[in-house]
Protein backbone atom coordinates (compact mmCIF):
# COMPACT_ATOMS: atom_id res chain seq x y z
CA UNK A 1 0.00 0.00 0.00
CA UNK A 2 1.52 3.34 -1.35
CA UNK A 3 1.16 6.57 1.48
CA UNK A 4 2.23 9.69 0.01
CA UNK A 5 4.22 12.04 2.16
CA UNK A 6 4.58 15.62 1.75
CA UNK A 7 7.57 17.63 3.19
CA UNK A 8 8.02 21.51 4.25
CA UNK A 9 9.50 23.67 2.12
CA UNK A 10 12.60 24.12 5.01
CA UNK A 11 12.60 19.93 5.32
CA UNK A 12 12.79 20.12 1.68
CA UNK A 13 15.58 22.47 1.56
CA UNK A 14 17.51 20.70 4.23
CA UNK A 15 17.55 17.48 2.88
CA UNK A 16 17.71 18.22 -0.66
CA UNK A 17 14.20 16.12 -1.32
CA UNK A 18 11.08 16.33 -3.22
CA UNK A 19 7.65 18.17 -2.02
CA UNK A 20 6.14 14.73 -1.60
CA UNK A 21 7.58 11.46 -1.42
CA UNK A 22 5.60 7.72 -2.21
CA UNK A 23 6.57 4.96 0.15
CA UNK A 24 4.84 1.70 1.09
CA UNK A 25 3.84 1.41 4.82
CA UNK A 26 0.85 -0.06 6.47
CA UNK A 27 2.19 2.03 9.95
CA UNK A 28 3.58 5.25 10.59
CA UNK A 29 6.84 3.25 11.81
CA UNK A 30 7.04 1.40 8.85
CA UNK A 31 7.09 4.69 6.44
CA UNK A 32 9.88 5.66 9.07
CA UNK A 33 11.53 2.92 8.31
CA UNK A 34 11.23 3.34 4.47
CA UNK A 35 12.14 6.66 4.35
CA UNK A 36 15.48 5.46 6.02
CA UNK A 37 15.74 2.56 3.52
CA UNK A 38 15.38 4.90 0.62
CA UNK A 39 15.10 8.27 1.68
CA UNK A 40 18.06 8.48 4.01
CA UNK A 41 18.73 12.23 4.74
CA UNK A 42 14.83 13.33 5.27
CA UNK A 43 14.81 10.32 7.51
CA UNK A 44 17.98 11.70 9.38
CA UNK A 45 16.16 15.17 9.74
CA UNK A 46 13.38 14.17 11.36
CA UNK A 47 14.13 11.30 13.49
CA UNK A 48 17.47 11.27 15.80
CA UNK A 49 19.74 8.14 16.21
CA UNK A 50 17.46 6.48 18.43
CA UNK A 51 14.80 6.13 15.96
CA UNK A 52 12.64 8.52 17.91
CA UNK A 53 10.61 12.04 16.09
CA UNK A 54 13.46 15.08 16.33
CA UNK A 55 11.51 16.97 19.06
CA UNK A 56 11.06 20.20 16.98
CA UNK A 57 9.48 17.99 13.55
CA UNK A 58 5.88 17.46 13.69
CA UNK A 59 4.37 14.28 11.69
CA UNK A 60 0.68 14.40 11.43
CA UNK A 61 -1.35 11.73 9.95
CA UNK A 62 -3.73 13.89 7.75
CA UNK A 63 -4.60 16.27 9.99
CA UNK A 64 -3.39 14.51 13.65
CA UNK A 65 -0.31 15.11 15.15
CA UNK A 66 0.66 11.83 15.18
CA UNK A 67 2.14 12.72 19.35
CA UNK A 68 -1.31 12.91 19.66
CA UNK A 69 -2.91 9.58 18.46
CA UNK A 70 -3.41 6.89 20.62
CA UNK A 71 -0.95 4.54 18.28
CA UNK A 72 1.81 7.35 18.10
CA UNK A 73 4.31 5.64 15.20
CA UNK A 74 2.32 2.18 15.51
CA UNK A 75 -0.74 4.17 13.88
CA UNK A 76 -1.81 1.81 11.32
CA UNK A 77 -2.26 3.73 7.61
CA UNK A 78 -4.71 2.84 5.38
CA UNK A 79 -5.03 3.48 1.87
CA UNK A 80 -5.53 7.76 0.70
CA UNK A 81 -3.87 8.59 4.26
CA UNK A 82 -1.40 10.88 3.68
CA UNK A 83 1.09 11.77 5.96
CA UNK A 84 2.56 15.61 6.33
CA UNK A 85 6.06 16.31 8.10
CA UNK A 86 6.75 19.78 8.84
CA UNK A 87 8.94 21.99 11.80
CA UNK A 88 7.18 23.20 15.31
CA UNK A 89 6.85 26.55 15.37
CA UNK A 90 9.33 27.01 17.59
CA UNK A 91 12.87 28.55 18.08
CA UNK A 92 13.77 32.51 16.89
CA UNK B 1 53.19 30.49 6.93
CA UNK B 2 50.65 31.33 4.46
CA UNK B 3 49.25 34.44 2.44
CA UNK B 4 46.10 34.97 3.51
CA UNK B 5 44.02 35.06 7.06
CA UNK B 6 41.21 33.41 7.21
CA UNK B 7 38.63 33.90 9.68
CA UNK B 8 35.71 31.65 10.34
CA UNK B 9 33.30 32.72 12.44
CA UNK B 10 30.53 31.02 13.17
CA UNK B 11 26.97 32.60 14.19
CA UNK B 12 23.39 31.90 15.30
CA UNK B 13 22.49 32.36 11.93
CA UNK B 14 25.35 30.51 10.24
CA UNK B 15 28.99 30.73 8.76
CA UNK B 16 30.70 33.73 7.57
CA UNK B 17 34.34 33.66 6.67
CA UNK B 18 36.65 36.29 6.44
CA UNK B 19 39.50 36.81 3.79
CA UNK B 20 42.39 39.18 4.31
CA UNK B 21 45.73 39.86 3.52
CA UNK B 22 48.64 39.36 5.52
CA UNK B 23 48.18 42.90 6.59
CA UNK B 24 45.31 42.15 8.07
CA UNK B 25 43.51 46.27 7.13
CA UNK B 26 40.84 44.92 5.16
CA UNK B 27 38.72 41.65 5.20
CA UNK B 28 36.54 40.66 2.42
CA UNK B 29 33.00 38.80 3.83
CA UNK B 30 31.24 35.86 2.61
CA UNK B 31 28.53 34.03 3.69
CA UNK B 32 25.98 32.78 5.29
CA UNK B 33 26.73 29.51 4.87
CA UNK B 34 23.82 26.70 6.53
CA UNK B 35 22.04 30.12 6.72
CA UNK B 36 20.14 30.44 9.52
CA UNK B 37 21.35 27.50 11.49
CA UNK B 38 23.74 28.11 14.65
CA UNK B 39 27.07 27.00 14.12
CA UNK B 40 28.90 26.49 17.52
CA UNK B 41 32.52 24.85 15.73
CA UNK B 42 34.70 25.77 12.98
CA UNK B 43 38.09 24.31 11.94
CA UNK B 44 40.76 25.97 9.48
CA UNK B 45 42.80 22.68 8.44
CA UNK B 46 45.82 23.39 6.96
CA UNK B 47 46.86 20.26 6.44
CA UNK B 48 48.28 19.55 3.10
CA UNK B 49 45.14 21.46 0.69
CA UNK B 50 43.96 23.92 3.31
CA UNK B 51 40.38 23.05 4.12
CA UNK B 52 37.41 24.49 6.55
CA UNK B 53 35.19 22.73 8.54
CA UNK B 54 31.99 23.78 10.46
CA UNK B 55 29.25 22.60 12.36
CA UNK B 56 25.67 23.13 11.45
CA UNK B 57 23.42 22.38 14.31
CA UNK B 58 19.74 22.71 12.81
CA UNK B 59 17.48 23.02 15.90
CA UNK B 60 14.66 21.49 13.64
CA UNK B 61 16.61 18.42 11.51
CA UNK B 62 19.41 17.85 12.91
CA UNK B 63 23.24 17.72 12.87
CA UNK B 64 25.39 18.58 9.35
CA UNK B 65 29.03 19.29 8.80
CA UNK B 66 30.32 21.07 6.00
CA UNK B 67 33.32 21.59 4.22
CA UNK B 68 34.84 23.62 2.15
CA UNK B 69 38.09 23.32 -0.06
CA UNK B 70 37.93 26.58 -2.00
CA UNK B 71 38.86 28.60 1.09
CA UNK B 72 35.42 29.38 2.35
CA UNK B 73 33.88 30.44 -1.05
CA UNK B 74 31.40 27.15 -0.92
CA UNK B 75 30.72 24.59 1.35
CA UNK B 76 29.12 21.14 0.76
CA UNK B 77 28.46 18.66 3.48
CA UNK B 78 30.28 15.50 4.84
CA UNK B 79 28.86 12.08 3.78
CA UNK B 80 27.63 12.00 7.61
CA UNK B 81 27.72 13.49 10.94
CA UNK B 82 28.74 12.27 14.37
CA UNK B 83 25.78 10.29 15.54
CA UNK B 84 25.48 7.84 18.72
CA UNK B 85 24.94 4.10 17.65
CA UNK B 86 21.58 3.24 17.68
CA UNK B 87 21.13 1.07 20.96
CA UNK B 88 23.05 3.97 22.77
CA UNK B 89 19.73 6.00 23.78
CA UNK B 90 21.32 9.59 23.57
CA UNK B 91 20.92 11.79 20.69
CA UNK B 92 23.08 14.27 19.05
CA UNK B 93 22.42 18.03 20.35
CA UNK B 94 25.11 19.97 18.75
CA UNK B 95 28.98 20.05 17.59
CA UNK B 96 30.93 22.03 20.46
CA UNK B 97 34.40 21.71 18.98
CA UNK B 98 36.13 20.52 15.36
CA UNK B 99 39.75 20.04 15.78
CA UNK B 100 42.84 18.25 14.13
CA UNK B 101 43.59 14.17 14.21
CA UNK B 102 46.46 11.93 13.47
CA UNK B 103 47.66 11.96 9.81
CA UNK B 104 46.03 14.47 7.45
CA UNK B 105 42.40 13.47 7.23
CA UNK B 106 42.09 13.01 11.07
CA UNK B 107 39.57 15.23 12.85
CA UNK B 108 37.89 14.54 16.54
CA UNK B 109 34.20 16.23 17.32
CA UNK B 110 33.37 17.73 20.91
CA UNK B 111 29.84 16.92 21.08
CA UNK B 112 26.57 17.28 23.26
CA UNK B 113 25.67 15.49 24.97
CA UNK B 114 29.39 15.15 25.94
CA UNK B 115 30.89 12.75 24.09
CA UNK B 116 33.90 12.54 21.52
CA UNK B 117 33.46 11.38 17.83
CA UNK B 118 36.94 10.61 15.43
CA UNK B 119 36.46 10.58 11.60
CA UNK B 120 39.63 9.46 9.97
CA UNK B 121 38.55 10.56 6.51
CA UNK B 122 38.27 14.38 6.65
CA UNK B 123 34.70 13.96 8.52
CA UNK B 124 33.09 11.44 5.91
CA UNK B 125 32.56 9.21 8.89
CA UNK B 126 32.48 9.45 12.52
CA UNK B 127 32.91 6.80 15.47
CA UNK B 128 32.16 7.38 19.18
CA UNK B 129 35.15 7.64 20.68
CA UNK B 130 34.49 5.09 23.71
CA UNK B 131 36.99 5.96 26.66
CA UNK B 132 35.49 9.13 27.15
CA UNK B 133 31.91 8.67 25.88
CA UNK B 134 31.38 5.95 27.65
CA UNK B 135 33.38 6.77 30.60
CA UNK B 136 32.03 5.80 33.72
CA UNK B 137 31.31 9.13 34.71
CA UNK B 138 29.68 10.24 31.78
CA UNK B 139 26.34 9.35 32.90
CA UNK B 140 26.95 11.66 36.48
CA UNK B 141 27.99 14.57 34.46
CA UNK B 142 25.31 17.46 34.23
CA UNK B 143 24.96 19.91 31.83
CA UNK B 144 26.05 23.42 32.41
CA UNK B 145 23.78 26.87 31.05
CA UNK B 146 25.17 25.89 27.56
CA UNK B 147 24.30 22.21 27.87
CA UNK B 148 26.25 19.09 28.48
CA UNK B 149 28.50 19.79 25.90
CA UNK B 150 32.59 18.28 25.24
CA UNK B 151 33.70 21.80 23.83
CA UNK B 152 37.65 21.16 24.35
CA UNK B 153 40.20 19.06 22.90
CA UNK B 154 43.64 19.62 23.22
CA UNK B 155 46.07 17.14 21.60
CA UNK B 156 49.76 16.81 22.40
CA UNK B 157 51.33 13.60 21.27
CA UNK B 158 49.83 10.57 23.17
CA UNK B 159 48.39 13.04 25.53
CA UNK B 160 44.42 14.54 25.10
CA UNK B 161 43.08 16.58 27.54
CA UNK B 162 39.41 17.51 27.14
CA UNK B 163 37.41 20.01 28.50
CA UNK B 164 33.72 19.16 29.45
CA UNK B 165 30.95 21.72 30.73
CA UNK B 166 29.90 20.67 33.62
CA UNK B 167 32.22 17.17 33.79
CA UNK B 168 35.61 19.10 34.45
CA UNK B 169 39.21 18.39 32.85
CA UNK B 170 40.11 14.91 31.48
CA UNK B 171 43.44 13.77 30.45
CA UNK B 172 44.41 10.66 28.04
CA UNK B 173 48.00 9.87 28.11
CA UNK B 174 47.30 6.78 26.08
CA UNK B 175 46.41 8.51 22.48
CA UNK B 176 42.54 8.52 23.61
CA UNK B 177 41.96 5.17 24.34
CA UNK B 178 40.80 5.24 28.23
CA UNK B 179 41.28 9.05 30.05
CA UNK B 180 40.68 9.97 34.44
CA UNK B 181 39.30 12.87 35.54
CA UNK B 182 42.06 15.13 36.24
CA UNK B 183 41.16 18.18 38.38
CA UNK B 184 43.30 18.52 40.77
CA UNK B 185 43.40 22.16 41.81
CA UNK B 186 40.21 23.16 39.85
CA UNK B 187 37.25 24.45 42.10
CA UNK B 188 33.65 23.95 41.66
CA UNK B 189 31.51 26.49 42.84
CA UNK B 190 28.19 25.32 42.75
CA UNK B 191 28.76 22.37 44.66
CA UNK B 192 29.29 21.48 48.53
CA UNK B 193 32.42 20.24 47.98
CA UNK B 194 34.83 22.69 46.16
CA UNK B 195 37.48 20.52 44.73
CA UNK B 196 35.41 17.39 43.65
CA UNK B 197 36.82 14.75 41.61
CA UNK B 198 34.83 15.82 38.65
CA UNK B 199 32.14 18.00 37.81
CA UNK B 200 33.60 20.89 37.15
CA UNK B 201 32.66 23.59 34.84
CA UNK B 202 35.69 23.89 33.06
CA UNK B 203 34.93 26.55 30.02
CA UNK B 204 38.26 26.67 28.17
CA UNK B 205 41.97 24.96 28.30
CA UNK B 206 44.89 26.18 25.86
CA UNK B 207 48.44 25.31 25.13
CA UNK B 208 51.31 26.15 23.57
CA UNK B 209 53.80 23.82 22.01
CA UNK B 210 56.89 25.26 23.73
CA UNK B 211 56.05 24.65 27.17
CA UNK B 212 55.96 21.08 27.84
CA UNK B 213 53.34 20.60 30.33
CA UNK B 214 52.28 23.92 30.70
CA UNK B 215 48.30 24.42 30.30
CA UNK B 216 45.74 27.24 31.24
CA UNK B 217 42.09 27.11 31.70
CA UNK B 218 39.30 29.22 32.27
CA UNK B 219 36.99 27.54 34.57
CA UNK B 220 33.88 28.86 35.67
CA UNK B 221 34.47 31.60 38.82
CA UNK B 222 32.78 34.13 40.04
CA UNK B 223 32.10 32.25 43.40
CA UNK B 224 34.31 34.38 46.16
CA UNK B 225 31.46 35.92 47.85
CA UNK B 226 29.18 32.53 48.21
CA UNK B 227 28.23 32.43 51.68
CA UNK B 228 26.66 28.60 51.22
CA UNK B 229 27.68 25.53 52.39
CA UNK B 230 31.75 24.83 51.64
CA UNK B 231 31.92 28.38 51.84
CA UNK B 232 33.45 31.18 49.55
CA UNK B 233 35.92 29.84 46.49
CA UNK B 234 37.91 32.60 45.58
CA UNK B 235 40.11 32.57 42.72
CA UNK B 236 39.41 28.87 40.90
CA UNK B 237 38.40 30.90 37.60
CA UNK B 238 41.83 31.10 35.74
CA UNK B 239 44.08 28.19 36.30
CA UNK B 240 47.65 26.77 35.32
CA UNK B 241 49.16 23.42 35.08
CA UNK B 242 52.85 22.89 34.93
CA UNK B 243 52.45 18.91 34.88
CA UNK B 244 50.41 18.41 32.22
CA UNK B 245 47.25 19.03 33.43
CA UNK B 246 47.37 16.45 36.78
CA UNK B 247 47.59 19.70 38.99
CA UNK B 248 46.18 23.34 38.74
CA UNK B 249 46.72 26.41 40.03
CA UNK B 250 45.19 29.68 40.22
CA UNK B 251 46.49 32.74 38.63
CA UNK B 252 43.48 35.03 38.95
CA UNK B 253 45.15 37.43 41.36
CA UNK B 254 45.36 41.20 39.35
CA UNK B 255 42.21 40.20 37.18
CA UNK B 256 38.94 42.38 37.91
CA UNK B 257 36.61 38.78 37.97
CA UNK B 258 37.75 35.58 37.77
CA UNK B 259 34.61 34.60 35.53
CA UNK B 260 35.68 34.28 31.54
CA UNK B 261 34.60 31.81 28.72
CA UNK B 262 37.90 31.63 26.37
CA UNK B 263 41.20 31.74 27.02
CA UNK B 264 44.11 32.07 24.23
CA UNK B 265 48.36 31.76 24.29
CA UNK B 266 50.32 33.88 22.61
CA UNK B 267 51.35 31.80 19.03
CA UNK B 268 55.27 32.80 19.87
CA UNK B 269 55.32 32.91 23.85
CA UNK B 270 53.74 30.45 26.15
CA UNK B 271 54.34 33.28 28.99
CA UNK B 272 51.72 35.35 27.07
CA UNK B 273 48.04 34.56 28.03
CA UNK B 274 44.47 36.21 27.56
CA UNK B 275 41.68 36.19 29.03
CA UNK B 276 38.21 38.12 28.79
CA UNK B 277 37.39 38.92 32.31
CA UNK B 278 33.09 39.14 32.69
CA UNK B 279 31.04 40.02 35.71
CA UNK B 280 29.78 36.54 36.85
CA UNK B 281 25.84 37.24 37.15
CA UNK B 282 25.35 38.84 33.90
CA UNK B 283 28.49 37.68 32.14
CA UNK B 284 28.94 40.68 30.39
CA UNK B 285 31.93 43.19 30.21
CA UNK B 286 32.63 44.46 34.41
CA UNK B 287 31.11 48.04 33.92
CA UNK B 288 30.13 47.70 30.58
CA UNK B 289 33.75 48.38 29.48
CA UNK B 290 35.14 46.01 27.45
CA UNK B 291 38.83 44.62 27.87
CA UNK B 292 40.87 41.99 26.72
CA UNK B 293 43.19 41.39 29.74
CA UNK B 294 46.88 40.15 29.19
CA UNK B 295 49.82 38.36 31.05
CA UNK B 296 53.24 38.38 29.70
CA UNK B 297 54.85 36.46 32.79
CA UNK B 298 52.02 33.24 32.85
CA UNK B 299 49.81 34.58 34.84
CA UNK B 300 51.84 36.66 38.16
CA UNK B 301 50.50 39.64 36.31
CA UNK B 302 47.64 40.96 34.39
CA UNK B 303 47.81 44.48 32.29
CA UNK B 304 44.29 45.67 30.74
CA UNK B 305 44.18 46.23 27.15
CA UNK B 306 41.63 48.82 25.82
CA UNK B 307 42.51 51.06 23.28
CA UNK B 308 39.92 51.16 20.71
CA UNK B 309 37.63 49.25 22.24
CA UNK B 310 34.13 51.10 23.95
CA UNK B 311 35.23 53.12 26.91
CA UNK B 312 31.06 52.57 28.39
CA UNK B 313 27.85 50.99 27.26
CA UNK B 314 28.82 47.86 26.30
CA UNK B 315 27.36 44.85 27.62
CA UNK B 316 28.54 42.11 25.69
CA UNK B 317 29.21 38.57 26.51
CA UNK B 318 32.36 36.89 23.95
CA UNK B 319 31.86 33.37 24.12
CA UNK B 320 34.72 30.27 25.24
CA UNK B 321 35.15 29.65 21.45
CA UNK B 322 35.08 33.39 20.16
CA UNK B 323 38.32 34.55 20.68
CA UNK B 324 41.41 33.25 18.90
CA UNK B 325 45.04 34.29 17.58
CA UNK B 326 46.39 34.09 14.40
CA UNK B 327 50.19 33.18 14.35
CA UNK B 328 52.11 36.03 12.84
CA UNK B 329 55.15 37.52 13.40
CA UNK B 330 53.11 40.19 15.42
CA UNK B 331 50.25 38.03 15.89
CA UNK B 332 46.47 39.79 15.90
CA UNK B 333 43.58 38.63 18.02
CA UNK B 334 40.41 38.17 16.91
CA UNK B 335 37.27 38.33 19.37
CA UNK B 336 33.34 37.51 18.10
CA UNK B 337 30.52 39.12 20.74
CA UNK B 338 26.91 37.99 21.50
CA UNK B 339 26.10 41.44 19.85
CA UNK B 340 27.42 40.47 16.46
CA UNK B 341 30.68 42.66 16.20
CA UNK B 342 33.66 41.42 15.48
CA UNK B 343 37.07 42.63 16.34
CA UNK B 344 40.88 42.71 16.01
CA UNK B 345 43.56 43.22 18.39
CA UNK B 346 46.36 44.49 16.21
CA UNK B 347 50.42 43.82 17.48
CA UNK B 348 48.80 41.60 19.80
CA UNK B 349 46.04 43.27 21.25
CA UNK B 350 47.86 46.81 21.74
CA UNK B 351 45.20 48.40 19.13
CA UNK B 352 41.65 47.25 18.58
CA UNK B 353 39.85 47.50 15.49
CA UNK B 354 36.00 46.73 14.67
CA UNK B 355 36.14 44.82 11.29
CA UNK B 356 32.23 43.99 11.29
CA UNK B 357 29.83 45.28 13.52
CA UNK B 358 26.63 44.25 12.57
CA UNK B 359 26.85 40.35 12.12
CA UNK B 360 24.19 37.54 13.60
CA UNK B 361 25.27 36.36 17.91
CA UNK B 362 28.64 34.95 17.53
CA UNK B 363 29.64 31.40 18.92
CA UNK B 364 32.81 31.00 17.36
CA UNK B 365 35.60 32.29 16.00
CA UNK B 366 38.87 31.00 14.37
CA UNK B 367 42.02 32.43 12.47
CA UNK B 368 44.37 30.63 10.21
CA UNK B 369 47.04 32.00 7.69
CA UNK B 370 46.74 29.70 4.38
Amino acid sequence: MSVRIHLSAHLREYADAPAQLEVAATSVRAALAELERNHARVYRSVCDETGALRRHVNLFVNRASVRDLAGQLDTPLRPGDELTLIQAVSGG
Amino acid sequence: MGERVVICIGTKKGLFVAEGSKKRKKFELRGPFGAGVAVYSALIDARGAPRLYASSCNAFFGMKVLRSTDLGKSFKETRAAPAFPQDDGRALANIWALEPGEGKKGLYAGVEPASLFHSADGGDSWELVPGISNHEHSRKWNPGNGGLCLHTIVRDGERMHLGISTGGHYLSEDGGQSFQASNQGVGAGFSPDPYPEFGQCVHKIARHPDAPGRLYMQNHGGWSEWTGEGGPRPDIGVLRSDDHGKSWRSISKGLPSDFGFPIAVHPQDPDTVYVMPLEPMTRTCPGGRPALWRSENGGDSWSRLTKGLPKKESFFTVLRDALDVDELASPALYFGTTTGQLWIGHDGGEEWECLFDSLPPISCVKVGTV
